[in-house]
């Protein structure tokens, strides 16, 4: 106990001494849950040859999941041994969201003398590697699905839901520090920062915790001053990484509100293929359609709930066949306000989480980016508010 | 009320194309035996020996239209069904035999192919005089079109269990890419590879792509479908304009053709 508040107060000294240079992002380490419950809440060493062991050991704990490498391209795939597992990674194609709410789910199987709820199995789900950007990700469907309204068959893959955080450095297309999610403070289970001969190991919840005291053989609380400074070391160096940066953020919600009967809409209106794919990718985007599915003998059937996109023509189409939303800009304008506006008036914060995936899949080049800073141009050269 | 109270009546009809929505259904091995007691199948050239009927409730229709004969018998269908189905992309967009139809006058084409009097005398009265290939709604009123080359398992059944059970089906158009998304695959745009996967009708659970293949178009064109953009989008990867529209019209059929003429 004392010893876990001494190295918390130790970083502190460092981080408010030595480094005001990250003032805009203080350092965000778990170090709160030493305030809050300081019992609980604990950061260990893993020396790395270890690793190997930890996952097996997680591997009884459930299903395991993890990044793996594939026709070029990453995705949180089953892990059958520790050799599959690449983490030297920056995106998948689709985030974890595919754990929370996959593609295409069954919610309801009827038939004709009555109906029934489906629910996922109670084994638990383990994902590892899983970046800030998508930890944060999870935190916003948790917000929309655990409301006060909350999902069951959300809230039931939640709970079954182990999430195992994993450093990460950023590419040209990462905008997470222009987000303000580049580091993450709650949401996950464990949280791995990997550093040159050893991870630090981060604990984000009782679940994470009674893990981390099963794997105590391969996990010290020893934590040296020497490795507190490659890590602070390690941070900074992450932080120069990040090429691209959505200028003066916060403002975007307003940039939308000026420019909402923008021009500039409609030039990406033109070029959008309307095919639905940054929605899909994003890590947020959470929108349904409900389909029944009648089997072949008409006795039975179930309800599915199938991932939709609002960029797609029939999204805001509604009964009696009226849509307010037919042409490509509306719907684009819908998506674009919607995560960078509205959700910012909701919650105060946008949801977008800077994971690049709409910058990196985007056949056209329609993205955070690519729109925020037309807009910002736009405003530009109209009002002289830029500096 | 779930279902009807008599069993529907259902005939499946073919004209011109390679048959393959039919046997696409002979397929359905698993529903199959469901297939032929949730309905009364009537008429099913490839699965039963030629009837007659008097009418159907549903008729599931394949292939295009390509001779007079043809005509005159999708018009009878017409009359004799409650509600007509376009099954498969020949009947939906015309096919691949759709091609070709703005090159060169269709007379031409009859002479280029078939001799001096472009005419086939000896098969003409048993399937008719030959007209250009058109998707049957351009002759008669279609309820639902269910594309496909051939139509996909997983596309054709919740369609049709609605209509047998007396609901109507929802239309929802959607490119390949949401499902080939649903697949978590990359895209072959971004490595400079064609793939027509964001101007084609999906349904088919985005097969080609995830097996390494790009999409070809074989379910005609989606209805959201942004052929401009595409087009520069093809060019910018290396095709001439001129490629990418044949491209697109491979199996594109008359919705294509009118998007690039600019009509749509």
């Amino acid at each position: 106990m004392s010893k876990i508040l001494e190295f918390n107060s130790k970083l502190l000294d460092y981080m408010s001494l030595k480094f005001s240079i990250f003032s805009r992002y203080p350092y965000r380490l778990p170090y709160k849950y030493y305030v809050k419950n300081s019992l609980d809440m604990k950061t260990y060493k893993m020396s790395k040859d270890r690793f190997p062991e930890f996952i097996e050991l997680i591997k009884t704990k459930g299903q395991l999941y993890g990044p793996v490498k594939g026709n070029g391209k990453y995705s949180f795939e089953e892990i059958e041994k520790f050799e599959d597992l690449d983490f030297d990674y920056q995106r998948t194609v689709i985030g974890p969201k595919k754990f929370l709410t996959p593609p295409r789910y069954p919610t309801l199987r009827y038939d004709k003398s009555g109906q029934a709820d489906v629910f996922v199995s109670d084994e638990p789900q383990i994902v590892i590697g899983v970046h800030p950007c998508d930890i944060h990700g999870i935190k916003i469907l948790d917000r929309l699905f655990l409301g006060n309204i909350k999902d069951p068959y959300y809230e039931k893959r939640r709970n079954n839901l182990i999430i195992i955080g994993h450093s990460c450095l950023p590419d040209d297309n990462c905008i997470c520090k222009s987000t303000g999610t580049d580091m993450v403070e709650d949401g996950f289970d464990l949280f791995f920062t990997e550093l040159a001969g050893h991870y630090l190991v981060w604990v984000g919840s009782d679940k994470g915790l009674s893990i981390a005291i099963e794997a105590e053989d391969f996990l010290t609380e020893e934590i040296s001053e020497e490795e507190i400074q490659e890590y602070v070391r390690w941070q900074q160096k992450r932080s120069e990484m990040f090429k691209s940066e959505i200028p003066s953020f916060k403002y975007l919600a307003d940039i939308i509100h000026l420019n909402y009967d923008s021009k500039v809409w409609d030039q990406f209106g033109e070029k959008c293929l309307s095919c639905g794919t940054c929605s899909l990718v994003c890590p947020t985007c959470n929108c349904f359609n409900v389909e029944d599915r009648i089997s072949m003998n008409t006795e039975d059937g179930f309800r599915e709930r199938i991932l939709d996109s609002c960029t797609l023509p029939c999204y805001s189409m509604v009964a009696g066949g009226h849509d307010f939303r037919p042409d490509r800009t509306s719907r684009l304008k819908l998506y674009y306000t919607h995560k960078l506006k509205e959700y910012i008036g909701r919650w105060g914060q946008p949801s977008c989480v800077g994971c690049g995936r709409c910058v990196t899949y985007c056949p056209v080049n329609i993205n955070v980016i690519t729109v925020s800073e037309a807009l910002y141009e736009e405003v530009c050269e109209n009002q002289e508010v830029c500096e | 009320m779930w279902q009807r109270e008599k069993k529907p009546v259902v005939g499946v009809f073919g004209f011109s194309g390679c048959a393959g929505d039919q046997l696409a259904i002979l397929h359905m091995e698993d529903e199959l035996v469901d297939f032929f007691t949730s309905a009364d199948i009537k008429f099913f050239h490839m699965a039963q020996s030629h009837q007659e009927v008097e009418h159907v409730d549903i008729a599931l229709v394949e292939g295009s239209i390509n001779t007079d004969k043809q005509l005159a018998e999708l018009k009878e269908i017409r009359e004799k069904a409650d509600i007509v189905v376009a099954l498969g992309t020949c009947a939906t967009h015309g096919g691949i035999q759709y091609l070709g139809d703005n090159e060169k006058e269709f007379k031409e084409r009859m002479l280029l192919v078939y001799g001096k009097d472009g005419k086939i005398p000896e098969f003409s009265e048993l399937v008719g005089n030959p007209i250009p290939a058109k998707p049957i709604h351009k002759f008669i009123e279609v309820d639902f079109s269910i594309p496909g080359c051939p139509v996909a398992k997983e596309n054709f059944i919740p369609i049709y269990t609605k209509l047998i059970s007396g609901l109507k089906p929802s239309k929802y158009p959607y490119p390949v890419c949401v499902e080939c998304k649903f697949q978590g695959n990359d895209c072959f745009l971004l490595h400079g590879e064609y793939c027509l996967g964001p101007v084609t009708a999906g349904g088919c659970d985005a097969c080609c792509p995830t097996f390494g293949v790009p999409c070809v178009g074989c379910f005609g064109a989606y209805e959201g479908a942004n052929f401009e953009s595409m087009i520069e989008k093809l060019i910018e990867i290396g095709l001439t304009e001129e490629d990418a529209k044949r491209k697109l019209m491979m199996f594109g059929g008359e919705a294509t053709e009118l998007a690039l003429k600019g009509e749509k």
